[in-house]
């Protein structure tokens, strides 16, 4: 951590409004005073607060100041083999789906949509192999918890705790139009992150979110830099990436998503400039791919140090719908990903990785409602296997824009993705009573392929549905 | 007439039964389509009832024809007041001059809603002068476009911003003497600031049925669309290419959107984008000023308009928001297209008509006072129709549309009214001594008959109302608008039918005892259960147009899913 002296940190107070404000507020206190003393501001200070706002503001620029590193190396040794395991994977779909774009050009005819490096499937499939290598070492005796798809030895959060603190939502109110303007305002001057995340914890107001996003990833005054900053990737956009195809093909289910159609073009160019902007691989909180690095050109990991996926548009798609500037969306998405996006494609123990995720559902699932979730054991349709893609996805897709920014508030607001699970949860026992009359696969699939309108307030109401 | 019409309604208590209508029409997209679903019968000759004809029969062939008192036709006689770009701007322009010199400039000053248009050739020297002034004080960076009067879907049009450009285009006119009657144009400052979604400009189709210019009655239909453009302008070479940047060239990728999604939205998807950008209350206030905007543009041309009992006209408004959300009228079209390019848009232009033939009424079984018929809303009864205070809508645009609800209960309460009506003309005979009785009877009949239409209204206003409002308010609670319209279904949908019922027993029992239904059965349940089985008998055998193409199966299974989920 970078230490700050005093000079420093009043720079950066001075820098603050609300720094200002305190000190409007301490001249007023002693409008009529002539001679003030320390101790007599002092006291002032304790006796309205003040001091406590200042400590809190201290403690925010002393944690801003403080740059998180970006994990490396896991703490678990086995999950760090596994990451290397994985990127050789991957470096091996490469090399099929390199292959394959090349005898594409050589017969037009047949334009694979499907061409991409992985998906939410192949993630979650090479998840399962962990059981069997950890169960030869460590489980050799353990049998009784077979049942779940994952089940390897690593640091939860008890599963209580986690629907414990979401519980809340279930108690939202309908707040009257006063609350909401006191909201707004509050948004408009607030600063530090503790208050924007109780905000976006609670309730954010259309219209408003946009700049409580901003203001909490402090790009609020930066209008400009970003506007510089995505010039210069789209300038760097005009040298082609092999890439660059793989993420042309991605687009087409966007393209064919009554909401996003519109935002096609714009998001394709978010994604492009993401995979040439350097500054993610500092920013991002967790290494995604480790290991080998090849010679050849055509065969390295693009810049951001990580391939990019099947379906990596759809984290693009909602936030279109924020901004109708396209350096805006590009830096939302670009912090949504380094910050939390990234843990969903993570071999980590970390709490918000997708391994912790999923073994939170299966924990869930398998205690609440064990029925169901042997009945899909049975038919051959895991949990897991069910709603992967949904947990990957941020239920994109499957739920109206506006609902999906309320997930991502909710992701502001605890600093966690713990949000899905409850979602996910709720997913499952909306469709409980369907899925424990499927009989195989097929009943399971077509009971997801019928119009279906599932809404965030809905779900988490299901999820705590006994 | 819509299925639920056809379902609910008996043979005997039509005025005028369905099988007996005729319709005349040169279209053969939805049009045709809308009508053959009504089950009327297709005529060659002039006996016809109800005729979808081409603008250009109106001006040739009406002037000189006497129309039958029950016969109907899709254009008033001078529609073209409103319809043509230079007549519009001109009655606009001269209506607001007229509320000026009344002194009413509040409501001159909302006629603000049309950018500054100028007349070609004839008002030539204005238009220069107002551009030379415009230059001088630096205002020059804004375009002005060049619309050909007699021409649509953007043919002909230019953009410009140098005067140049325009007399190049006046010397071409000159020097091609053949075409002496120097093709008209209006030139219109462009909207510089349009709102762009996605890097694209779009403009809205909105559709607007007017009845009767006396009193002025017309009805909005809740969906309509955004249409995003790229090609519009494309093909116009133009010098001054940075007005187009907004146009992104379409990328390789995004070949295959305009085929399965036409490149739309349809306004609640506009409406749902608008609102997480924008908020609430400012998506609020625009859809109002759009509906205003509409209406305001029609009470200008009122008194201009030849009204005649025999007309009624399907407008498409073509709306533009700017960059602050303020709508501005580009253009009103008299038959707007109703040739579809994909299967969802087909379903919806054949729904919009429908309820236009439903409102027409040419069966006459509808009670006139009906506020919500199918996805039209009336908007406008001699003066403008508000809302409740109370209530957080301020426009029904762009909400949901619940036509498919709507249409049920309408035609059951119309079932249930019809009913009555016909029994007691059959029950009592006319008799010259209880003629006066019979009169009061009739009278009385009549204020019950509006009976369920008020009842429903007012279950509207209870019911149906208070579930839109608490949805507004959950909106604003979780801040999810689309989860209130939708919660709205199941909420609307029940409830009004069981109470409809419940508040009109006696009708019941004239519904049950023509059906010879045995009374002391639970008057409620059969009569829920009958209708059921109604619906579910008929179910498949009236949506079965497009049954051998394959790709209408999604729509189709979208629309017997919607029946199914209802009948849930």
């Amino acid at each position: 951590m970078q230490q700050l002296d005093n000079q420093e940190i009043l720079m950066k107070l001075k820098s603050q409004k609300q720094f200002w404000d305190i000190k409007k507020k301490i001249k007023q206190g002693f409008n009529d005073q002539q001679k003030i003393g320390v101790n007599d501001i002092q006291k002032f200070a304790q006796s309205c607060e003040i001091e406590d706002q200042l400590i809190k503001l201290i403690s925010h620029i002393l944690k801003k100041s403080k740059k998180r590193e970006t994990l490396k190396e896991d703490q678990i040794e086995f999950l760090n083999t596994s990451k290397i395991k994985w990127t050789e994977l991957l470096f091996k779909n490469l090399d099929i789906v390199h292959q394959k774009t090349k005898n594409q050009e050589e017969d037009d005819t047949n334009t694979d949509s499907k061409l991409y490096i992985y998906d939410e499937k192949n993630l979650l499939a090479f998840l399962q192999t962990f059981k069997q290598q950890q169960s030869n070492t460590l489980y050799q005796n353990v049998q009784f918890q077979s049942n779940k798809i994952l089940n390897i030895n690593i640091p939860l959060k008890s599963s209580q705790s986690i629907l414990d603190k979401y519980q809340y939502l279930l108690l939202q109110e309908e707040l009257s139009d006063e609350k909401i303007n006191k909201i707004r305002k509050q948004i408009e001057n607030e600063h530090l992150d503790i208050e924007l995340e109780k905000i976006a914890q609670t309730f954010v107001p259309n219209g408003e979110r946009c700049l409580l996003y901003l203001k909490y990833f402090e790009f609020d005054h930066q209008d400009t830099v970003l506007q510089q900053h995505f010039a210069k990737l789209q300038k760097e956009c005009l040298n082609q990436l092999f890439y660059d195809e793989l993420l042309e093909i991605d687009g087409h289910e966007i393209s064919e998503d009554t909401f996003y159609f519109v935002f096609q073009e714009q998001i394709l160019t978010c994604l492009k400039c993401f995979i040439r902007d350097r500054t993610i691989k500092e920013n991002i909180r967790i290494q995604l791919q480790s290991g080998i690095k090849k010679e050849h050109a055509e065969f390295q990991l693009p810049i951001t140090g990580f391939f990019p996926f099947k379906n990596i548009s759809k984290y693009v798609a909602p936030l279109c719908y924020l901004s109708t500037k396209i350096h805006i969306i590009y830096a939302l998405f670009k912090e949504f990903f380094c910050r939390y996006f990234c843990f969903l494609h993570s071999i980590s123990s970390e709490s918000n990785s997708i391994l912790s995720l999923c073994m939170q559902i299966e924990e869930i699932v398998s205690t609440r409602s064990p029925k169901l979730f042997h009945h899909l054991k049975i038919i051959g349709c895991d949990t897991l296997k069910l709603i992967i893609h949904q947990l990957v996805y941020c239920f994109i897709g499957d739920m109206d824009p506006p609902h999906i920014l309320t997930i991502y508030d909710q992701i502001i607001g605890h600093d966690s993705l713990e949000i899905l699970v409850i979602l996910c949860v709720g997913f499952l026992n909306k469709y409980k009573s369907k899925l424990l009359l499927a009989k195989n696969q097929e009943n399971v699939q077509q009971i997801f392929s019928e119009l279906r309108e599932d809404r965030f307030q809905e779900l988490v109401q299901y999820a705590y549905k006994q | 007439m819509s299925e639920y019409f056809r379902k609910y309604i008996k043979k005997e208590h039509y005025q005028n039964h369905y099988s007996n209508l005729k319709f005349k029409t040169s279209f053969r997209n939805c049009i045709l389509e809308a009508l053959k679903r009504r089950q009327w019968k297709e005529v060659e000759g002039d006996d016809w009832d109800i005729m979808w004809a081409e603008k250009e029969w109106i001006h040739e062939v009406m002037d000189h024809t006497h129309l039958q008192p029950n016969q109907k036709i899709n254009h008033f006689r001078n529609h073209y007041e409103l319809t043509r770009k230079d007549l519009m701007i001109k009655n606009l322009k001269r209506y607001k001059k007229n509320l000026e010199r009344e002194g009413k400039n509040e409501e001159a000053n909302n006629y603000n809603f049309f950018p500054q248009t100028f007349h070609l050739p004839s008002e030539y020297p204005i238009f220069c002068e107002e551009f030379k002034r415009q230059s001088q004080n630096g205002e020059s960076k804004t375009p002005w476009i060049m619309k050909p009067i007699g021409k649509s879907q953007g043919k002909g049009i230019f953009i410009f911003n140098k005067l140049q450009s325009i007399s190049q285009w006046k010397n071409t006119l000159r020097f091609n003497q053949e075409a002496q009657q120097a093709e008209a144009y209006i030139v219109q400052k462009y909207i510089a600031d349009p709102l762009l979604i996605g890097g694209k400009k779009f403009d809205m189709r909105i559709y607007l049925l007017c009845t009767s210019y006396q009193p002025l009655t017309l009805y909005l239909y809740r969906t309509g669309f955004a249409r995003f453009t790229h090609h519009r302008y494309d093909n116009e070479d133009i010098s001054n290419t940075y007005v187009h940047l907004t146009n992104v060239a379409i990328q390789k990728t995004s070949d295959n959107y305009d085929e399965k999604l036409g490149g739309k939205w349809n306004i609640q998807t506009l409406k749902l984008f608008l609102m997480t950008k924008f908020g609430q209350e400012k998506v609020a206030e625009t859809f109002y000023n759009i509906q205003m905007l509409m209406i305001r543009s029609l009470q200008a041309v009122q008194k201009i308009i030849i009204n005649d009992k025999h007309c009624f006209e399907l407008y498409g408004f073509d709306i533009l928001l700017d960059a602050t959300l303020k709508p501005w009228l580009l253009e009103v079209n008299a038959s707007p297209s109703m040739t579809s390019n994909t299967p969802i848009d087909f379903e919806l232009k054949c729904g919009l008509l429908d309820d236009v033939f439903t409102i027409i009424d040419l069966e006459k079984v509808l009670t006139g006072n009906e506020e919500q018929i199918g996805g039209f809303d009336l908007v406008c009864r001699g003066t403008p129709i508000k809302l409740p205070i109370n209530s957080t809508f301020t426009t029904y645009l762009g909400s949901f549309n619940n036509r498919q609800q709507q249409l049920k209960k309408i035609a059951k309460s119309t079932a249930i009214r019809l009913a009555q009506t016909y029994q007691e003309t059959q029950t009592k005979p006319i008799d010259n001594g209880s003629k006066n009785q019979k009169d009061e009877k009739e009278k009385q009949q009549r204020s019950t008959s509006k009976g369920p239409q008020t009842i429903q209204n007012g279950i509207n206003n209870k019911l149906g109302m208070q579930p839109k409002q608490n949805s507004i308010i959950k909106r604003n609670g979780t801040n999810l608008p689309a989860l209130g319209t939708i919660q709205n279904k199941n909420t609307v949908k029940r409830q009004p039918l069981q109470n409809a019922v419940q508040l009109q027993p006696p009708q019941i029992q004239a519904l049950n005892s023509n059906k010879k239904i045995n009374p002391s059965e639970e008057q409620i349940l059969t009569v829920n259960q009958k209708l059921q089985q109604l619906t579910q008998d008929n179910k498949l055998s009236t949506f079965q147009p497009y049954k051998q193409q394959s790709q209408y199966n999604d729509v189709m299974g979208m629309s017997n899913r919607n029946i199914q989920r209802d009948e849930e």
